[in-house]
């Protein structure tokens, strides 16, 4: 640990944003969190939280969400932002829920609706759309595949029928009994089956939340309670898993090896992460002769294009079984809904997200412990999670920040911009370059959801372009060279089919209806005065080229910060 | 019967610590010269457990080219020197600049006038083989690849009626020569021997790295290698093309289905019963082609890269070199192995 | 009426999140002077570049990607059983020789330390080519930026009208191990890569928009854009603002990649390889601003006939290194440009049945000239054979931080990431003083 701390140059961006500011309205929020506060005051404890401690397991989930940010707002005096506006509210959602943004005729009914319950409505509508499992199958794929080699279609299908998570898991490390093929879940094995270190960090990452290969090399460097042992009994629940021509077989002997830093060789036993040890049948090393059968045999099945027969003894249906039977400190129901969390606010409860070790202190421990109860719970149903978010009042700020310094994201005091994922960009762009009335509100549910459909497929192309934001994640100028010089670019989105939105713009003679549409088809919002202003001068300096300034302010309105953002 | 190939077995195998590129051998004995990576050329007689009787230095680099000339011993090396030497004392008895660069190889005439020297420098030169003194300066091959690069002349060869001489290049490119005037007579090319990559790795490799004119005199073998996907490495099958020289038609094309590598030396049965070729990558082969039945009598993987042979009178013992050893075959017939 | 033009310049005052101060570091490298197209032509006046000359650092890699032999360029051991065929020839310093296969270079060591005593331990493709490329080894859990991208956030301007980190990689071999990790520092910093062209992709205007549209549609962009951004304090978004505004820029250093603009004498010299040619545009760039080239020459991976593959190799890095470091040196850039020699890791001295050399990282050489370096030295030195250091062992740290310090960047600052304080080379990490002017 001295390392990391020794010679830092002082960083003036750590100073705390404990703000004071409005006092009455401060004391107006303590005054209504107080009965909770008083009924459940439990300090923010640094270590395990205890069942016992947690809100009643039969709350609501925005209640329990937004009890336990609250308090931390209390304790840090920290006011957060004003709601987001209707319309902004809608766009959040669509994205969240269905990837895209809404259409002209979708933010313009939600705006103009008066019914209190509309967006809970909404969420309801959204999360069992069609529209919704697409997406999850993009983002899921997406995180487990790392842009190498695609399980949408077997995403789709788990999504589809509400599979349990720790049903996916179980898939994606086992592989799905009727897939004789090994084309659906054990993907996630297979593209990663030829470096077993990297399977099992990634695996690690993906489902528990924690990098452990910093203690491949070495102890833990940040964990002191981890050691090597850790990374290698990592490894040893996938040692025995190799690719036979593709296909993904297990076998019943082979140890796992390693050597200390002390230079001591050691032989690794399957050791999981909150420290369970697995025993197994003394395995029975093969002799050469039969090895070389063995290999054979493997040969003709591959071949044959047949998987390997499967072990007596799978070391990773062990890791499945002490993954999910761990109810304290569960890492596998923790590391999804953090994971979650990251989604929908940009920020997790524990950050980095693939580093929930004991050292690195969720910033609301109890309601990371409440949510991963509750998720357990319930069958590990992952709507029912992400649904239970979006309703939170956490959920529904503005990402405007009033003050000077913006408070910790970990306060959850104002939402975060978020980069839209490639595809959610890509179908945001193709959508927004669509003509309002390709989704008119006349049309019947499936022709609306049809040519959402269409429009979806279209930008698969467009969203390998672009960069699974990540982490910190920066927006290169090759993006921005892309969209304002490219061929693709251009093509895709600004030339003149007949439902495009150039068409649309191009016969308006109106400059402030031209504006109107192309703001509302896409920003899903009402224009400001000053965008009126700006966008009317521009218009009107070129009334010479009726198409081409169509196609520079739909450019302008498709690459600004504001469509490449969930804000 | 003079030579069985079917019957080859290895009898003697030596190892050494050195790379051995060039071999020549005393008439009628076991005595071996082969010129080595220490820039040596060493004496050893193989059935004797190689016991090194001489050994004679003055080269300052890898010795890639050896023939006797009577009682001389003429090397040449990648020092671009050539040198005489006298088997029986060890002593120079002269070495001079010969090329530019890299020389690739020495060939002797079948009536020893002549000796053929082929280098890097792209210029092979025939020499009188007991003075020293330069007869012809043949220049045929382009000093570069057509990618720019600097070429290599690899092999030369005499026709056995000694009229003669046949160059080769990296880039595929062959010359037929009078031995007499220094005239060209005729240009083949097989650009199947060399391969550029332009795209995955930017570099070449390959080139004919043997030479062999038929017992008649009329056609040209020349040996090397196929196209190699990844140039990183000798990975394509070992390469035989046959042409006739005068009408360029190409009549043999032999890759078998088995070896890899460079086909580093080959050498025509004086019967015309088979071609021997040799050669190797990691590890080396040895194979026999029926020209008549365009057919492999006999394969097989040696135990190391070949780089040089030598084969006896009664053509059923072949001396070879190469990569850590020196290996002898016998290909006799059953009654008269002994 | 106004003009929209006009109307949009005197509003384009948006205020750009600092980065830097978000990354905590507190140098802001070398001196922000204009850097574009104009400072080529600005350059005919000598007093202006010598100034320029004067104050702006920069670096050009020459990434032999495979890994170049270490025993055919800078350290031969002739007449060793490990030696293979070169000779070695006597170079412009006293006692020290290299391969014959450098003859160019030979004479032109002045300026040059080589560097004999690499022991980098990783001998495969990527993890050699990911630790020469970060100076460290890879974690999981960090994202290091490459020498590249530390160079141009170090020695870049923030608002750079040049491209600040530009990488050649022409082969295809090798080369998702040279791509260019921005890490921390975050996509800013990214190279532009180029692979089959020498010129970059999108960086031309299309046809189907006039050069007043397309400018004041990037102007009207971004001007929404920051006004989004207001009271959206946020890394990411800011890093929108900041890749859109730097796109006009990019577009008009363009002609620098064109070599055509280049006097015929000078690419005659230059050559017409392609290796040749990406360093004529290296030294473009360079003059005009961009602080940091990799121009990469793939395959050196010879396993068979590494020879006659070092023969075409190292034939061809004598020509282009050499006419690269005169023409630097004409133009007065040399002493403000650290010139380096890389691979992945040398190769090993044994010889294979294929008269190839296998990988090797155990005792290897690299070169650095100009910039901040003490010419004419040699450091370190590997036994008789080459087989092992025997002599100044440094890693990939070590020499990352003494280039870091020829460059006048202090190798061990910080950066931070949230809390966590990284330092540029881990603590503890020397410079080589001995090569350091």
């Amino acid at each position: 640990m001295q390392r990391w701390v020794t010679g830092a140059e002082p960083a003036h961006f750590l100073c705390s944003p404990r703000l004071s500011r409005d006092a009455v309205a401060l004391e107006l929020m303590k005054t209504i969190l107080s009965v909770t506060v008083s009924l459940f005051l439990v300090l923010p404890s640094f270590r395990a939280t205890f069942a016992d401690d947690l809100l009643p397991a039969d709350q609501p989930i925005p209640t329990v969400i937004d009890h336990y940010i609250d308090l931390a707002l209390v304790d840090t005096e920290v006011i957060p932002s004003a709601p987001a506006t209707d319309a902004n509210m809608a766009r959040r959602l669509y994205l969240d829920l269905v990837g895209r943004i809404p259409s002209m005729a979708e933010a313009q009914s939600f705006v103009a609706a008066a019914d209190d319950s509309k967006k809970q409505q909404l969420i309801d509508r959204l999360i069992v759309s069609p529209g919704f499992i697409r997406h999850q199958a993009n983002e899921f794929d997406a995180m487990l595949m790392n842009g190498k080699g695609s399980i949408r279609d077997y995403l789709l299908t788990a999504f589809r029928e509400h599979r349990r998570w720790d049903e996916m898991f179980r898939e994606l490390i086992l592989g799905e009994s009727a897939d004789v093929e090994q084309k659906g879940a054990i993907q996630f094995v297979r593209s990663r089956a030829q470096d077993l270190d990297k399977l099992t960090n990634e695996t690690s990452v993906m489902f528990f939340g924690v990098n452990v290969s910093c203690a491949k090399c070495h102890d833990h460097p940040l964990v002191d309670a981890w050691t090597q042992n850790h990374f290698y009994g990592m490894k040893s629940f996938f040692s025995r898993t190799f690719d036979n021509g593709g296909l993904i077989g297990e076998r019943d002997y082979g140890l796992v090896s390693f050597t200390t830093t002390a230079g001591e060789s050691r032989q690794a036993s399957m050791l999981f992460l909150n420290g369970t040890e697995v025993e197994e049948p003394a395995p029975k090393e093969p002799s050469d002769e039969e090895k070389k059968q063995e290999s054979q045999r493997l040969e003709e099945l591959k071949k044959n294009k047949q998987p390997p027969p499967p072990p007596e003894f799978s070391r990773r249906a062990q890791l499945v079984r002490v993954a999910l039977e761990s109810q304290s400190n569960n890492y596998f129901a923790k590391a999804i809904v953090n994971k979650t969390w990251n989604r929908f606010f940009g920020s997790g409860i524990v950050m980095p997200i693939d580093q929930m070790h004991p050292e690195n202190e969720p910033s609301h421990p109890q309601l990371l412990e409440w949510l991963a109860r509750d998720l357990i719970n319930n069958g590990y149903d992952l709507t029912r999670l992400t649904r239970g978010i979006l309703l939170s009042n956490a959920y529904a700020r503005t990402s405007m920040w009033e003050g000077e310094q913006p408070p910790e994201p970990s306060l959850f005091a104002v939402a975060l911009p978020r980069p839209l994922t490639p595809f959610q960009y890509a179908t945001t762009l193709r959508f927004g370059s669509r003509s309002p009335e390709t989704f008119a509100s006349d049309l019947s549910v499936e022709d609306h959801e049809k040519r959402v459909e269409a429009v979806e497929t279209s930008a698969r192309g467009l969203a390998t372009l672009f960069e699974q934001p990540y982490d910190a994640f920066q927006i290169s100028v090759s993006e921005a060279l892309l969209l304002s010089n490219g061929d693709r670019a251009e093509n895709e989105l600004l030339r003149e089919d007949a439902d495009s939105l150039v068409n649309k713009l191009k016969v308006l003679t109106d400059r402030h209806q031209i504006i109107e549409t192309a703001i509302w088809s896409i920003l899903s919002r009402p224009p400001t005065a000053d965008e009126f202003s700006m966008f009317d001068q521009y218009l009107a300096a070129r009334e010479n080229q009726p198409i081409q300034r169509c196609q520079q302010i739909i450019w302008i309105l498709l690459t600004s910060s504001e469509n490449r953002f969930n804000y | 019967m003079p030579s069985d190939p079917s019957k080859l077995k290895i009898v003697k195998e030596l190892n050494r610590s050195d790379i051995l590129f060039s071999l020549a051998r005393l008439p009628a004995t076991n005595q071996l010269f082969v010129g080595s990576s220490d820039f040596a050329i060493h004496s050893l007689d193989p059935m004797t457990e190689g016991k090194e009787s001489k050994q004679f230095t003055g080269h300052q680099s890898y010795v890639a080219g050896l023939t006797l000339a009577g009682d001389q011993l003429i090397s040449g090396a990648y020092d671009g020197r050539l040198g005489w030497w006298d088997v029986e004392t060890q002593q120079s008895i002269r070495m001079i600049d010969a090329h530019d660069k890299w020389i690739r190889g020495v060939e002797i005439s079948p009536d020893d006038q002549f000796i053929s020297t082929v280098s890097d420098d792209m210029v092979c030169r025939v020499w009188n083989a007991q003075t020293s003194e330069m007869v012809h300066e043949l220049r045929g091959h382009a000093p570069q690849t057509p990618t720019r690069f600097p070429s290599m002349l690899f092999c030369s060869a005499f026709s056995p009626d000694g009229q003669l001489l046949a160059t080769a290049d990296k880039v595929g490119h062959v010359v037929i020569w009078d031995v007499q005037t220094g005239s060209e007579l005729a240009t083949l090319d097989a650009p199947g021997m060399y391969t550029w990559d332009p795209k995955q790795r930017i570099h070449s490799i390959g080139g004919i790295r043997s030479l062999a004119f038929t017992p008649d005199s009329k056609r040209i073998a020349c040996g090397g290698i196929g196209q190699i996907g990844n140039v990183d490495h000798l990975d394509a099958l070992a390469r035989i093309e046959i042409f006739d020289w005068q009408t360029g038609e190409r009549t043999h094309e032999l890759a078998g289905d088995t070896h890899k590598g460079l086909v580093e030396r080959l050498v025509f049965d004086p019967e015309g019963n088979w071609l021997f070729a040799t050669g190797g990558d990691h590890g080396g082969f040895i194979k026999f082609i029926d020209l008549e039945k365009n057919e492999i009598i006999k394969q097989d993987k040696a135990p190391m890269h070949v780089h040089d042979v030598a084969i006896n009178e009664q053509h059923d013992t072949i001396y070879a070199a190469g990569h850590g050893k020196v290996i002898v075959w016998e290909l006799k017939p059953d009654e008269t192995t002994g | 009426m106004k003009s929209p033009q006009r109307f949009l310049s005197e509003n384009a005052s948006g205020q750009a999140f600092n980065r830097r101060s978000f990354l905590g570091g507190t140098s802001l490298g070398a001196s922000a002077i204009a850097s574009n197209m104009t400072i080529l032509n600005m350059l005919k006046s000598p007093a202006l570049a010598e100034e320029l000359k004067r104050q702006e650092k920069r670096v050009i890699l020459l990434w032999l990607a495979g890994g170049p032999s270490q025993l055919e360029t800078w350290d031969p051991k002739p007449g060793r059983p490990t030696g293979g065929p070169f000779r070695s020839i006597q170079t412009c310093l006293p006692g020290v020789q290299i391969s014959e296969l450098l003859p160019a270079m030979s004479q032109r060591l002045q300026n040059t330390a080589i560097i004999r005593s690499l022991n980098t331990k990783i001998a495969d493709h990527g993890g050699g080519a990911t630790l020469m490329h970060l100076g460290r080894r890879d974690e999981p859990n960090v994202k290091y930026p490459d020498l590249g991208a530390v160079i141009a956030r170090e020695l870049g301007r923030a608002n750079s009208t040049v491209p600040d980190y530009v990488t050649f990689y022409t082969a295809t071999e090798g080369r998702s191990n040279a791509l260019g990790q921005a890490g921390f520092l975050g996509a800013r910093y990214m190279p532009m890569f180029l692979t089959t062209d020498s010129k970059p992709e999108n960086l031309s205007r299309r046809e189907t928009i006039s050069d007043v549209d397309h400018r004041d549609r990037a102007e009207l962009q971004k001007l929404l854009s920051e006004r989004f951004g207001r009271g959206r304090a946020n890394a990411t978004l800011a890093s929108h603002n900041e890749a859109y505004s730097r796109v006009r820029g990019l577009m008009a250093s363009e002609e620098l990649f064109n070599i055509e603009q280049e006097p015929q004498a000078v690419r005659d010299k230059y050559g017409p390889s392609l290796f040749g040619q990406q360093a004529l545009v290296a030294r473009r760039l360079i003059e005009a601003g961009t602080p940091f080239v990799k121009v990469s020459r793939a395959w050196w991976d010879s396993h068979g006939q590494n020879f006659e593959t070092h023969l075409e190799l190292v034939a061809e890095l004598d020509h282009v290194m050499s006419t690269l470091l005169d023409d630097l040196e004409e133009r007065g850039l040399l002493e403000h440009t650290l010139v380096i020699t890389l691979g992945e890791f040398g190769r090993t001295p044994s010889i294979n049945p294929s008269l190839g050399r296998d990988h090797f990282a155990s005792a290897w050489s690299t070169s650095l000239t100009g910039c901040g370096i003490k010419g004419g030295s040699v450091y370190g030195a590997t036994d008789e054979d080459g087989n092992t250091v025997k002599d100044g062992e440094i890693g990939a740290a070590e020499l990352f931080a003494t280039i870091y310090k020829a460059l006048g960047i202090n190798p061990h600052k910080d950066y931070f990431v949230g809390s966590r304080p990284l330092p540029l080379t881990d603590p503890g990490t020397e410079t080589v003083a001995e090569v350091l002017a």
